[in-house]
């Protein structure tokens, strides 16, 4: 039975990757970085926000890891919650843009005509306003929160997705099944679920997965300019933003989060790139 | 000497699972001046023995030989040995102009000025059979059709100046006429240059036409080789044997005269389907005009035509995927609001679609599409329980067995997914079937299952069948009628019989003229008018004007009504009353060409 | 293509107009006046939201706003009296501008480059860095890749400036920060197309023909990789173009993207909104223009247009 779902696993892994190494890399990582974001805080003798006035801009020792900052508080524990929450955003804020974007679309690109042209011309106004506004106005009205920064992230996050899905049910809809579909009296709706989502369903895979580190990238930048989550919470864009005043003096403050969040962010890229090729890969291999 | 000389060549791609020897130890011989055929299915590996005598197999091959060399030398592209695709426009780079491209080939030839290579590039575009080079060569390869674009490609290959050519399938793609231009082309350039051809095709008819030699290619091996006439009247092989009896329509053409006999009046004269006066003109001048026909129910009735006379648009505003700009299309005597023709006319009228490949979806097993197909005309009726029981049936109807149904179509063969393709559009019982090229992306072998299939299944099922094909061989063996397209419209319409052994309208002549048979003596009669520049169609008067030996004053001006007699249609000046001269009342007529 | 122009025309600036209007209620609806800050008294407030016209209906002050864009007057700044918008706008554009078209220019020079070694490099270890290089500058967030050039660069081995637009040096880290990207982005598309081309057909026949790979690398198949690159581009320039909020304020460059910053965080009304309106009207204006140009660089539409002209 273990055995069975073990090459069941095995199976999979390779028919969705590739069994790339690349995947494989990016996978192991990204398991490191949850485990640790989820049992730092949980099992680290220190409270990732509790100050201590007496242990300020300690450098990295074998009690602190990453060292404390300029309040006191163990960093290493403060960098792996803040990973998390970024985890939590990114992740969030991905599936949420995902699913709208899809709806979106599909519905824009199926629709056609004028219907798509003032979708379009709709999606082309929300993006072209800075999203650094839509976040601050959504922390000044719901306060500043990880619901309101995942919130700002929707309002434009997901237009990206909806121009590429667009782009595939337009293409799509020419296919010859399209017009047998069709031709045999299908119902639109059906149609456009069962026949031509799925077949969609690589592209949507591969850019949901890009969507996670362009979240958490988004996410961090916009903490770093100090318009993000606000304290007592801190995602990785917080405490790099913290560090900065005392960049030059106490420059591994602001680095051990920055490499914290560039590896996780490798990562996830590493994980889309290899499901992208995989998935390129078998387009290639239908068409032949 | 010979020009070309390969001994023992072997060409294999490493793969995970062991090298795939795709050319297993061939030999091949070419004497100057000689045209030598290479005959043999797809994937026979015919192509990629060519290039690797070009030296181009690519970084993935394993090339291994005795010896290759071309008048006594190593093969160089592009200096002693040049080579012609099949696909003409995807061989020419899009975005670059004609004239840099034969330029460029003329110089890395030839050490020359800029000025003397423009010169010589137009004096091949002429050599070819272009007028007006040098408009040619300002302009872009997509806006060329394809004959001249095959010229285009052979005149590159000329300006190798090379002692040998290797054509793959390099009328392929083309239609029956254009086909002829470019085979005599071929004839006349190896008369006149003195160099020597290798045409590589999967079509023996075409071989018959040209080659003196052949050379049969099977799963990598040479499997017979001989004289043309060797080949043709007494092959060895059995494989040859079946090639030929392939092309020339095996035992099925005395099947479907017998399945005639039986139900003699099986086709009826009562019309299932009438397009009046439609037009649907694209920005591009395609597109049809005043197109008018009609099919009656139970008949097969072929449309043929060349490549951009409109086929594919009037199957298309007949299924309506597309809306035409004016004209009625009657339905059993009903006219059909355009607006919401799909949908009045889902389940009764279905089509079998050319690409296999693209016409099922990817995501979808076998049984799942038909199981789509069958709830959607279904859905209101208490018979959603038999549709286990009706799929099987139409599975076995079809011949694909169970195994295959529970497969996703890219894991079979082209073969067994235009089965798949019938399957569904005849699963709702429709009453008429639209077969848009459904064979010519199919194997010889292939083609003739899935032909008899279509006959089989129509001679008892009883639907009615538009048969859309540029293929004379095919449209002659299934239909019942033939409908002749040309430039956007109907010229002649008639019995299968009527029009295959008496074409009235010259157009349907020139078009049946320009078959090429599998046989030596007869293919090297095939005819093809000369092209002419202005090849564009007639659009104020009949479509033919420009290029129609037998023009009068008012076919430019007017376009020709519809004549009938008996049985046949035609439209054409010389069979109006008008212009034909008087007839008395008990005058029969007969072909005036 | 001048129908197409026009239209195209047209419907940028009405997204313009949707644009401006809908900035300009998003910015009211932020809570709080501009003006109410520790130790002013609310009598005090009312008297400058009254000289401002705050205190007008919604509406009206909308109407007032929109009509004074029409005649080129984007107000003045709430936070000084004496900056008008459109000053600070001509003011900062134009280092932005610098900084953005050079690190254009640096990306598309360089992502092109490497490109074409990944693609056509019959060393793998070349191809292989390549790629790798690319997906850690798509992968590092810019500001991220910014702080560490600061760091190492300036900070630890003092080579270069840190902060302000002097010099041609002061340029070097904040392009190098802001090309990152799109120069990963350049080079994988171009990469990608390349190998897409170099796998067409008519390749095999330009080789057949005896054309030199060089040749058909950079005349033939380079000529059709562009139009993805472009289509890249268009896009990446404008946002390059309107400045990068990050960049700027980490290497403290007086550009449209800290005055962006500044602007949100006093919650100068007008600036945000003069500042909004400008960067969309180049994002549609950059837009407008890479699509013209795609259109205008096939081949085929060209034609087709031009037939339809004449």
């Amino acid at each position: 039975m273990m055995d069975k779902i073990k090459q069941k696993i095995r199976h999979q892994w390779k028919d969705r990757t590739g069994g790339s190494r690349m995947a494989l890399i990016g996978c192991i990582i990204l398991g490191i970085w949850i485990l640790l974001s989820v049992a730092v805080p949980l099992f680290s003798p220190w409270p990732f926000s509790g100050q201590d006035a007496g242990m300020r801009n300690q450098g990295p020792s074998l009690l602190h890891w990453f060292g404390t900052d300029r309040f006191g508080r163990d960093l290493f524990t403060r960098v792996w919650y803040g990973a998390g929450i970024s985890l939590t955003v990114g992740m969030a804020s991905a599936v949420m843009n995902s699913l709208i974007g899809v709806f979106y679309g599909a519905v824009s690109g199926y629709a056609g005509r004028r219907a798509d042209m003032v979708f379009m011309r709709i999606a082309d106004i929300i993006s072209a306003i800075p999203s650094m506004l839509y976040v601050i106005l959504l922390t000044l009205v719901m306060g500043a929160g990880i619901g309101s920064i995942i919130l700002g992230l929707c309002i434009a996050g997901w237009i990206s997705m909806a121009r590429i899905v667009r782009g595939e049910i337009i293409k799509l809809k020419e296919t010859e099944y399209a017009y047998a579909a069709r031709m045999e009296g299908i119902r639109p709706l059906r149609i456009l679920l069962k026949h031509l989502l799925p077949n969609t369903a690589g592209t949507i895979a591969v850019n949901t997965i890009f969507l996670v580190p362009q979240a958490i990238f988004t996410e961090a930048f916009l903490s770093f300019l100090g318009v993000g989550i606000a304290a007592p919470a801190a995602s990785l864009g917080t405490i790099i933003q913290e560090a900065r005043s005392q960049m030059i003096l106490y420059p591994y403050q602001m680095i051990c989060p920055l490499i914290v969040l560039c590896v996780m962010l490798l990562a996830l890229n590493m994980v889309g790139t290899a499901v992208e090729i995989r998935v390129g890969g078998r387009k290639g291999s239908r068409a032949v | 000497m010979s020009v070309l000389e390969v001994n023992n060549l072997s060409v294999s791609y490493p793969a995970e699972s062991g090298a795939s020897e795709i050319v297993k130890n061939i030999s091949i011989k070419v004497e100057s001046g000689e045209i030598v055929g290479l005959v043999g299915e797809s994937g026979s590996g015919k192509s990629t023995a060519m290039l690797a005598v070009m030296g181009l197999a690519g970084d993935g091959a394993y090339v291994q030989y005795d010896k290759i060399t071309v008048g006594g030398k190593a093969p160089v592209p592009g200096k002693n040995v040049a080579m012609i695709f099949q696909d003409s426009l995807s061989c020419l780079n899009p975005s670059v102009k004609i004239g840099r491209q034969i330029r460029e080939t003329v110089r890395a030839r030839r050490r020359c000025s800029r000025k003397e290579a423009v010169a010589r590039s137009e004096e091949l575009l002429d050599l070819v059979g272009i007028r007006n080079p040098s408009l040619r060569m300002r302009q872009y390869p997509f806006e060329l059709s394809g004959g001249m674009r095959q010229r285009v490609v052979l005149a590159i290959a000329l300006a190798c100046e090379p002692e040998l050519i290797i054509a793959d399938e390099p009328t392929t793609a083309l239609d029956a006429l254009v086909q002829a231009q470019i085979l005599l082309l071929l004839r006349r350039i190896v008369r006149e240059t003195k160099t020597s051809l290798i045409l590589v095709s999967h079509d023996m008819s075409v071989t018959a036409s040209m080659c003196s030699r052949l050379y049969v290619m099977h799963g990598g091996r040479i499997e017979e080789s001989g004289t043309a006439e060797e080949i043709f009247y007494s092959p060895v092989r059995e494989y040859t044997k079946q090639l030929l009896k392939d092309a020339k329509g095996g035992n099925f053409h005395r099947k479907r005269r017998t399945g005639r006999a039986d139900c003699r009046e099986l086709p009826g004269e009562d019309v299932l389907l009438k397009m009046e006066t439609m037009t649907k003109v694209f920005s591009e001048g395609e597109g049809i005009r005043g197109f008018s026909l009609e099919i009656r129910r139970k008949e097969i009735l072929a449309l043929v035509g060349e490549s951009g006379s409109g086929k594919t648009t009037a199957a298309r505003i007949l299924t309506g995927m597309l809306k035409e700009d004016e004209g009625t299309l009657y339905y059993h005597g009903h006219a059909m609001d355009r607006r919401r023709r799909m949908a009045s006319l889902a389940g009764r009228v279905q089509m079998v679609f050319q690409d296999p490949y693209a016409s099922l979806n990817p995501c979808l097993t076998v049984r799942e599409t038909l199981t789509e197909a069958l709830a959607a005309v279904q859905r209101n009726r208490e018979m959603q329980d038999t549709l286990p029981e009706k799929i099987d049936k139409m599975l076995e109807l079809t011949g694909i067995s169970q195994d295959e149904a529970d497969r996703y179509p890219r894991e079979l063969s082209g073969g067994q997914r235009q089965r798949i393709g019938i399957a569904r559009a005849l699963i709702v019982e429709p009453e008429l079937i639209v077969c848009d090229e459904a064979l010519s992306s199919l194997d010889a072998t292939t083609r003739e299952q899935i032909l008899e299939l279509i006959f089989r299944l129509q001679r008892k099922i009883g639907f009615a069948c538009l048969f859309i094909s540029h293929d004379m061989h095919i449209v002659r063996r299934i239909s019942d009628r033939i409908g002749v397209m040309y430039g956007g419209r109907i010229v002649e319409t008639g019995p299968t019989e009527q029009i295959c052994s008496d074409p009235w309208h010259p157009y349907t002549k020139q078009l049946i003229e320009a078959v090429p048979e599998p046989d030596p003596v007869r293919a090297a009669r095939i005819k093809a008018v000369p092209a002419k520049d202005g090849t564009g169609v007639c659009t104020t008067g009949c479509p033919l004007a420009g290029r129609c030996g037998y023009a009068l004053e008012c076919c430019g001006r007017e376009v020709p009504g519809r004549y009938s007699f008996d049985r046949r249609e035609i439209s054409c000046f010389l069979y109006s009353g008008k212009h034909g001269g008087r007839r008395s009342s008990d005058y029969r007529m007969t072909s005036q060409i | 293509m001048l129908r197409y122009t026009w239209k195209r025309i047209l419907t940028g600036i009405i997204s313009l107009f949707v644009l401006v209007t809908v900035t300009f209620f998003l910015v009211r609806i932020i809570p709080g006046s501009p003006f109410q800050r520790g130790g002013v008294s609310g009598q005090v407030v009312e008297a400058i939201e009254q000289e401002y016209g705050l205190d007008e209906p919604l509406l009206a002050q909308y109407i007032h706003y929109i009509r004074n864009i029409l005649g080129g007057d984007l107000g003045i700044s709430y936070q000084d009296p004496a900056a008008n918008v459109a000053d600070v706008i001509a003011r900062a554009w134009p280092v932005t501008a610098s900084v953005g078209i050079t690190a254009l220019a640096v990306s598309i020079i360089a992502g092109t480059a490497a490109g074409i070694l990944r693609s056509v490099s019959r060393r793998r270890p070349v191809r292989e860095f390549i790629s790798a290089a690319g997906m850690m500058s798509a992968g590092i967030p810019s500001f991220a890749a910014a702080v560490l050039l600061l760091l190492v660069f300036s900070v630890k081995l003092k080579w270069l400036p840190a902060s302000g637009l002097l010099t041609p040096a002061h340029y070097i880290l904040p392009v190098t920060a802001l090309s990152l990207y799109p120069a990963a982005m350049v080079s994988r598309l171009v990469g990608n197309t390349l190998d897409a081309e170099l796998k067409k057909d008519y390749v095999v026949f330009a080789r057949a023909k005896g054309l030199g790979e060089k040749r058909i690398i950079f005349t033939h198949a380079l000529k059709n990789a562009y139009l993805p690159v472009l289509n890249y581009i268009g896009p990446a320039s404008a946002s390059l173009l309107t400045g990068s909020f990050v960049i700027e304020s980490i290497f403290t460059i007086p550009g449209l993207g800290r005055e962006f910053v500044g602007s949100i965080t006093n919650r100068d009304y007008t600036l945000i909104l003069g500042l909004t309106v400008f960067m969309g009207a180049v994002v549609i204006l950059v837009n407008l223009v890479t699509d013209l140009l795609c259109a205008w660089l096939d081949p085929r539409t060209r034609r087709a247009y031009r037939g339809e002209g004449a």
